[in-house]
């Protein structure tokens, strides 16, 4: 019978040809019209370290990468070693016969692939072994090698003989999992008409920025955000803007701020160790009432941690890094789809509330691929900044106290909006001054303004039972994916499940959750990280009894590690 | 800077906040020079844009009525870069001291410089840490007392000038507070350079290093027969040449603005719709590439 979902691993040596042969099935896939999302692990080391590549394919919409392997490649020894127990029970093994040795009792689901074996035979060296690899692949899952072949070919375009060698092997290695043909049939793919996208989460946040408007990006490199800086230096200037590498992440959001003030809609990305650095010029932004968009692709920590792995271990430094106390806006993406349409939020809401916002992603969103429905921009609506224009001279405050404590910025260039952006305590015109009465009065407004985001005016990411009544999961980010697959399974149970996820987590929507667990037995809340971040937060904004599923082991959750959560009992 | 432009006085871009200096502070010969140049130049205040750090010497776009960033301790640069690339049409000029540029903000200043961002740098050095009352800064001499260091400086002081020339900056000048009418000629022709100028202005603190009578006997101009396009005698100038006034340096390098320009002009246009289908999934989406 046909399978509606197939988890594939490749695993081996980086530099093998590993990452690419997922690459080149993950493309095939989607261009022959299946749903996929991919997983990876990246050796921190430069050159060499163990990899490993997992996509997930269905003829139905997925949200997950899914838990247990049904095919798992073994490029070398290593690759075994380190990946035989992500199997599931009856997964099946292809190995490469001359690297890696398989222990008997897993041999009758084994099959000994020629990698290296054919490729020197067909191309002479090594370098089709990738190829070999893909087509024992497709072999196994009855998946069609056209679209492969397609995509050699226009890759290939230029270098005669180097296409045909590699269709070459890719037929060689189908051949060499013959006999395991159809022993894991994925359903043929839905013909649709929609258009489809196969993209990462940073690619959706730099197309979304662009969406968005954005005319100045700024970024220095670091793992897992530096390929939003790549591709906007492409992008960026196409529209008449621009993107600057910078000498670190101070300077980054430093011009980030300097292009605003002048005007700009203006963005940087980073990770936790340039977010830290970037702690106080977010309170500048924040006092100085300076529109930004902060991306935080997060990674493993503490200090260097685990560059190449993920955790949402900065969301209290989101929320409140950075001395004093400055307002600024968390803004949660739950999926690669939800990180275009975020970022277009993080703009609007910066441009709206003249003030920093933190996109929050993490390593495993933000760099896995996956297919989505392509967005359609035609309902995008975008907010400009309220500015001095029209504002005479002798009246004009550049920090008036409002009915909703937003004031008019002056633009360089606008003949009556001049003034001095400070983050030394101000009055209303951005003076120096120090009184209670305008410290108390400037913390009113810069805090005071961000209420309506507290209070139904953001769309908050929600499946399944919208007040359930036996579980009320409460996330954050990236693990939205894996918990509504669970909720849909334990909604087949008979159980009246939800998920809530706030999209702005700072300003904190504490009425939107509390009304959603108010009738829950269980209230619980999952998230990659130590100290249990989310959960720290709800418990003090809300009060609400709640279990604490807090994993700091570099890897996303799984659906069917967030089912086991309520089918097993949780120790809380 | 048109011939269109209104004339302007100097009070013109004087703002109703009086300076917060100590008496006899270098810095009001440094703020007197810059209303004389910018009222020589003819700027439109509203199309200048005054970007600071923190220290004395920072708190000056505050005085100044055209538009002003006082930013953070060390921050001047990257932020007047900002501002700059944003909207070329800008006049931008960053100030700050010795501290604020070369110890907290001195990461920034090289980058600055050899990328030929078109900004004017000012800064006034007093070889001390003002508003905190005294200390040494990178500029202050060595064995030079100070509270912290009540030894004497056990290090040896940096050299601005030179660092400039090094870092690829297209113009580098030397003024002092206490010759206005040289310094208001140095920053006109600084803010007329295309690409990064660079002024070390002298400017003395009278309350915690006062240096003033000992620098007015040591100032001299910059000789006639300096060739200020000549880098390695520029870089001379700057190690042995004593407290020489003047422009030491200047070279014809595209800026920072024109590159960028460039490289706008010759990107292929595009729109979001665009990008959206080079992720096309039935078209192959170009996994990995922009």
């Amino acid at each position: 019978m046909a399978r509606h979902s197939v988890v594939v691993r490749l695993a081996g040596e980086s530099g093998e040809g590993v990452i690419s042969s997922g690459d080149i099935l993950t493309q095939a896939a989607a261009r022959g019209g299946y749903w996929t999302q991919t997983f990876r692990t990246f050796p921190a080391e430069i050159k060499g370290g163990p990899c490993m590549y997992q996509f997930r394919l269905s003829d139905e919409p997925i949200h997950s990468h899914g838990k247990d392997v049904d095919l798992l490649v073994c490029f070398n020894q290593e690759a075994w070693d380190l990946n035989w127990d992500s199997l599931g029970p009856e997964g099946a093994i292809l190995y490469d016969e001359s690297e890696v040795t398989i222990p008997d009792e897993y041999l009758p689901r084994a099959r000994p692939v020629r990698m290296e074996k054919l490729a020197k035979e067909i191309g002479g060296s090594l370098r089709a072994k990738n190829m070999v690899a893909v087509g024992a692949v497709t072999g196994v899952i009855s998946f069609d090698t056209t679209p492969i072949e397609e995509l050699v070919l226009r890759r290939y375009a230029h270098k005669e003989g180097v296409a045909d060698a590699n269709i070459a092997a890719l037929h060689a290695g189908a051949d060499e999992s013959a006999d395991l043909k159809g022993t894991l049939p994925l359903a043929p793919p839905v013909e649709v008409s929609e258009d489809r996208m196969l993209i990462s989460g940073n690619q959706a946040i730099a197309v979304g920025a662009i969406a968005a408007g954005v005319n100045y990006f700024a970024g220095y490199p670091i793992t897992p955000a530096s390929d939003i800086l790549e591709w906007l230096s492409v992008r960026l200037p196409q529209t008449g803007g621009l993107t600057i590498q910078c000498e670190d992440e101070i300077a980054s959001l430093a011009s980030v701020v300097g292009a605003s003030y002048a005007g700009a809609k203006a963005m940087t990305a980073t990770s936790g160790p340039g977010l830290s650095l970037m702690s106080e010029l977010i309170g500048y932004a924040g006092t100085a009432e300076i529109p930004c968009v902060i991306v935080d692709a997060q990674r493993g920590g503490p200090s260097t941690g685990l560059p190449t792995k993920t955790e949402q271990s900065d969301l209290n430094h989101a929320l409140y890094g950075g001395h004093g106390e400055a307002p600024r806006i968390v803004i949660a993406p739950v999926s690669v789809e939800d990180c275009f349409w975020a970022t277009i939020d993080a703009f609007n809401y910066a441009e709206e509330f003249q003030v920093p916002v933190i996109l929050l992603t993490d390593q495993g969103l933000a760099t896995r691929l996956e297919v989505i429905a392509r967005p359609d921009t035609s309902t995008i609506e975008l907010t400009t900044r309220k500015t001095s224009a029209g504002v005479e001279r002798e009246n004009y405050k550049r920090y008036e106290y409002t009915a909703d404590s937003i004031s008019p910025m002056g633009i360089p260039g606008e003949p009556n909006g001049m003034y001095v952006s400070t983050g030394i305590e101000h009055n209303e015109y951005g003076h120096p001054a120090y009184t209670p009465e305008i410290h108390i009065g400037m913390q009113n407004k810069r805090w005071g303004k961000l209420e309506p985001l507290k209070n139904g005016m953001v769309r908050h990411a929600q499946h399944g039972d919208e007040q359930p009544t036996d579980v009320a999961f409460v996330g954050f980010g990236s693990t939205f994916g894996p918990v509504r697959e669970a909720v849909d399974r334990l909604r087949d149970q008979g159980l009246s499940v939800g998920a809530f996820y706030p999209r702005v987590i700072g300003p904190f929507p504490a009425d939107a959750v509390t009304n959603f667990t108010s009738k829950a037995k269980r209230v619980i809340v999952p998230e990659v990280n130590f100290t249990g971040q989310l959960a720290r937060l709800i418990r003090s904004e809300t009060g609400i009894e709640l279990e604490s599923v807090a994993k700091c082991d570099g890897l996303p959750f799984t659906a069917e590690g967030v089912f086991d959560l309520v089918t097993q009992e949780v120790a809380s | 800077m048109s011939t269109m432009a209104p004339t302007r006085k100097p009070s013109d871009f004087k703002s109703e906040l009086k300076p917060i200096w100590c008496p006899g502070c270098g810095d009001f010969g440094v703020l007197a020079s810059l209303y004389r140049s910018m009222a020589d130049l003819g700027l439109d205040p509203s199309q200048t844009v005054i970007v600071s750090g923190i220290g004395c010497s920072s708190r000056l776009p505050h005085f100044a009525s055209t538009y002003g960033i006082h930013t953070l301790h060390g921050r001047p640069l990257p932020v007047a870069m900002g501002v700059k690339l944003a909207n070329p049409e800008l006049t931008v000029i960053a100030v700050g001291g010795d501290g604020d540029g070369f110890a907290i903000g001195a990461g920034h200043f090289p980058h600055a410089a050899r990328r030929n961002v078109d900004i004017t740098y000012l800064v006034m050095d007093n070889e001390i840490y003002g508003l905190t009352k005294g200390q040494a800064s990178p500029t202050s001499l060595f064995q030079q007392k100070a509270p912290s260091t009540p030894f004497g400086n056990p290090e040896d002081p940096l050299n601005p000038l030179a660092f400039a020339i090094a870092s690829g900056a297209s113009f580098v000048a030397r003024g002092a507070s206490f010759n206005t009418k040289a310094l208001t000629e140095l920053i006109t022709q600084a803010i007329e350079h295309k690409g990064f100028s660079y002024i070390d202005a002298l400017s003395p603190c009278t309350t915690f290093n006062n240096t003033q009578d000992s620098w007015k006997d040591a100032v001299i101009d910059v000789a006639p027969d300096h060739d200020v396009t000549d880098r390695v005698q520029a870089f001379d100038l700057a190690l042995r040449g004593g407290f020489a006034l003047g422009i030491l340096y200047r070279q014809e390098r595209t800026s920072q603005t024109e590159r960028y320009r460039n490289i706008i002009e010759k990107a292929k246009p595009s729109d979001v719709n665009i990008m959206l289908d080079s992720f096309n999934a039935r078209k192959g989406a170009a996994i990995g590439k922009g």
